[in-house]
């Protein structure tokens, strides 16, 4: 599928906040100490990519925003939904099993990750349900 | 919802990538509106029935 102005504008936007995101993990790892006390300046420090992550949400919701196509859009939405139903079922599901028993803890800067990999599967159920997957981000 | 784009498009010698164009819109959308896959908001639907010179119902069935 040929790439929308829309599109191309939120590819931009995620090549630009993806740089961001790996030079300010880069600056932190470099700037904070391993087991480093949670000062006020670690903590700033340390929230500095989650801006860029921040940035990819943003992006998403642009991008969203400015589909002109409204078919795309829907589809756009319904993966959306799926990863959000998904991640939720997964996270809550999780989040129980630790409370009860022994299983690992999962760290949760996973969240989003996982949201993403949802996204993959929302395409999927549109592929499976509409026989149209929708575009490849 | 049925419709009668496929034979509009067909009577025009329009390709699905002509009309989308028109519309401005995907061909994916007006393949997906053409197999009842997807219905258009009330504004595309206007859109299409002003590019056909037709009223929606003209265009538009219930099932």
């Amino acid at each position: 599928m040929a790439q929308n102005p829309a599109q191309r504008r939120y590819m931009r936007r995620m090549v630009v906040l993806s740089a961001a995101y790996i030079a300010a993990v880069m600056l932190a790892s470099w700037l904070i100490p391993d087991d480093a006390a949670a000062t006020p300046l670690t903590v700033a420090i340390a929230l500095v990519p989650a801006l860029a992550t921040s940035g990819f949400i943003w992006a998403m919701a642009r991008y969203v925003a400015e589909l002109t196509d409204e078919y795309v859009r829907m589809l756009e939405i319904r993966k959306m939904l799926v990863a959000t139903g998904l991640t939720l079922a997964l996270a809550s599901g999780w989040g129980i099993l630790e409370l009860f028993t022994t299983v690992p803890r999962v760290q949760l800067f996973y969240v989003f990750p996982v949201w993403c990999l949802g996204l993959a599967v929302g395409s999927l159920v549109n592929k499976v349900t509409i026989g149209d997957g929708g575009p490849c981000l | 919802m049925k419709n009668r784009l496929k034979v509009l498009r067909a009577e025009r010698d329009w390709s699905q990538g002509d009309l989308a164009e028109r519309l401005e819109v995907s061909r994916q959308s007006v393949n997906a509106i053409e197999t009842g896959k997807y219905d258009p908001s009330l504004p595309l639907a206007f859109r299409i029935a002003d590019l056909f010179g037709l009223p929606i119902e003209e265009i538009f069935l219930k099932e």
